[in-house]
């Protein structure tokens, strides 16, 4: 088929004009994408309105949908569940034994630590949670990691608070709405979080990788400290997530650090828990430091 | 009109383009937009822009789908509705726009293997200025575990976007 040469508008002048006003419109809009890119670029904040209002506009849709599909999925799983009973009862209850016995080992631990504590007179922040809510959809067209959970600034959830579910660490607000608000996941490349080995405590540094999984880096350098299997928990350095929260477990060494998978996956977490940051005065105190900087 | 109503089941009489058939194109980019709010929680970022799907399978199909501007308004919805940073697909697909524009006036020969080269071109295009923009925000993600992937499936994925915009075509033209 040969090409045809674009819109041709004939010898009517009116609809060359339209033609043509069309080009100039279609110009302008580029120009004004440019410039709004661009703002979005050097001061991100500068849409927080209507980027909140959307997500309040778009949130309940995802939401209703996601409970469809949790209830579908829940009769499949559940109905593979009975697939093979006998075995998985055994294997339970073999669990369990463990279970038990690790039970009474961190029950001993933890009255000791409480002793220990009470010596050392450790003050200890009372952590109430801010608002819990469901994670209901994810960017899944984009590089970036975000998901969106079903509570917003009508809860008393406000950018930059820290989200985790019971299992481990999810992220941080970004966007907050009214009743939904988008969490940058710690699977994110710009997501850093200060974290140390579960396992003898060095400080380490977590940053997403953007595929799903994290990469863990000791602070300082010398022999690869990690080993498969190790937990990563936040170290509370910074003053924005609480410390011993789980982030992650090492599935693979490379040269000088590790990665590993995250232990809260967000499709599978039943509710992601907003918390206030865990220092605000020292968050403060760093963003002015970072405001005043270059 | 005599010589249809004594064809095969008359079923060409009284048949027009729907009400509001101009705006149907314009309508089914948003839905792609739309589909953005499907609650999927992916470990990565490989689903296709099914936006720019939608109005790439319009723009090749036909160049009066809308007027180019309309791509503008359309990029902004996409925008607000996906959580890209704002600006990014309005400057794109009025890009788009304009480029088809000149591509259709250069272009000597048409047809679907051609049609898919370009939407092939443009969707790599995309996905790299989301790719770089990711970049610019903080966001450094190795080539070949975001952009590389997304490029693939988007480009796997056109023709069935090509596909729902000729059918929609035929449907709204009442033919």
């Amino acid at each position: 088929m040969a090409a045809s040469a674009g819109p041709r508008p004939g010898w009517s002048r009116r609809a060359q004009y339209g033609l043509f006003f069309s080009f100039l419109a279609v110009l302008a809009g580029l120009a004004v994408g440019l410039i709004l890119l661009i703002l979005s670029l050097v001061a991100p904040q500068s849409y927080s309105a209507v980027r909140g209002a959307a997500l309040d506009a778009t949130a309940p849709v995802s939401g209703a949908l996601r409970e469809v599909t949790t209830t579908v999925t829940g009769l499949v799983g559940g109905a593979g569940n009975y697939w093979d009973a006998a075995n998985q009862n055994a294997q339970l209850k073999r669990d369990r034994a463990a279970l038990m016995r690790r039970m009474v080992e961190a029950r001993g631990i933890l009255e000791e630590n409480q002793q220990l504590r009470a010596a050392l007179q450790l003050r200890e922040h009372s952590r109430e949670a801010v608002a819990a809510g469901r994670v209901v959809g994810s960017s899944f067209e984009s590089p970036r990691r975000f998901a969106i959970i079903s509570v917003g600034s009508s809860e008393g959830v406000q950018v930059g608070m820290p989200v985790r579910a019971a299992e481990g660490l999810i992220g941080r607000v970004i966007d907050a709405g009214s009743i939904a608000s988008r969490v940058l996941l710690v699977t994110d490349r710009a997501n850093i979080v200060p974290a140390r080995i579960l396992r003898g405590g060095q400080p380490v540094i977590s940053t997403g990788r953007g595929d799903g999984t994290i990469d863990v880096r000791p602070l300082e350098v010398g022999k690869n400290p990690f080993k498969p299997g190790d937990v990563i928990i936040t170290s509370g350095t910074g003053g924005l997530y609480p410390p011993l929260v789980p982030i992650g477990k090492v599935i693979r060494l490379d040269d000088d650090g590790a990665i590993a998978l995250p232990i809260a996956d967000p499709s599978r977490v039943s509710f992601a828990i907003v918390e206030p940051p865990f220092e605000p005065t020292a968050l403060a105190a760093a963003d002015e430091s970072a405001s005043e900087g270059p | 009109m005599v010589r249809s109503a004594l064809g095969p089941q008359g079923a060409r009489l009284n048949k027009g383009p729907r009400v509001g058939a101009d705006y149907i194109p314009a309508a089914s980019v948003v839905a792609g937009s739309l589909l953005a709010l499907l609650p999927i929680v992916s470990r990565t970022g490989w689903w296709p822009d099914f936006g720019l799907l939608m109005l790439l399978g319009w723009r090749l199909l036909r160049a009066d789908a809308w007027p180019a501007w309309w791509a503008a308004p359309l990029g902004f919805v996409n925008d607000v509705i996906v959580g890209n940073p704002i600006g990014l697909s309005v400057a794109m697909w009025a890009a788009i726009m304009i480029a088809l524009d000149i591509l259709d006036r250069r272009t000597m020969w048409r047809d679907y293997w051609i049609e898919w080269a370009i939407a092939t071109v443009v969707i790599a295009l995309s996905e790299i200025a989301h790719w770089r923009v990711a970049g610019l925000m903080g966001a450094e993600v190795p080539f070949n575990i975001s952009a590389g992937p997304a490029i693939l499936v988007g480009v796997l994925t056109f023709p069935i976007a090509a596909f729902i915009a000729t059918r929609l075509d035929r449907w709204r033209l009442g033919r």
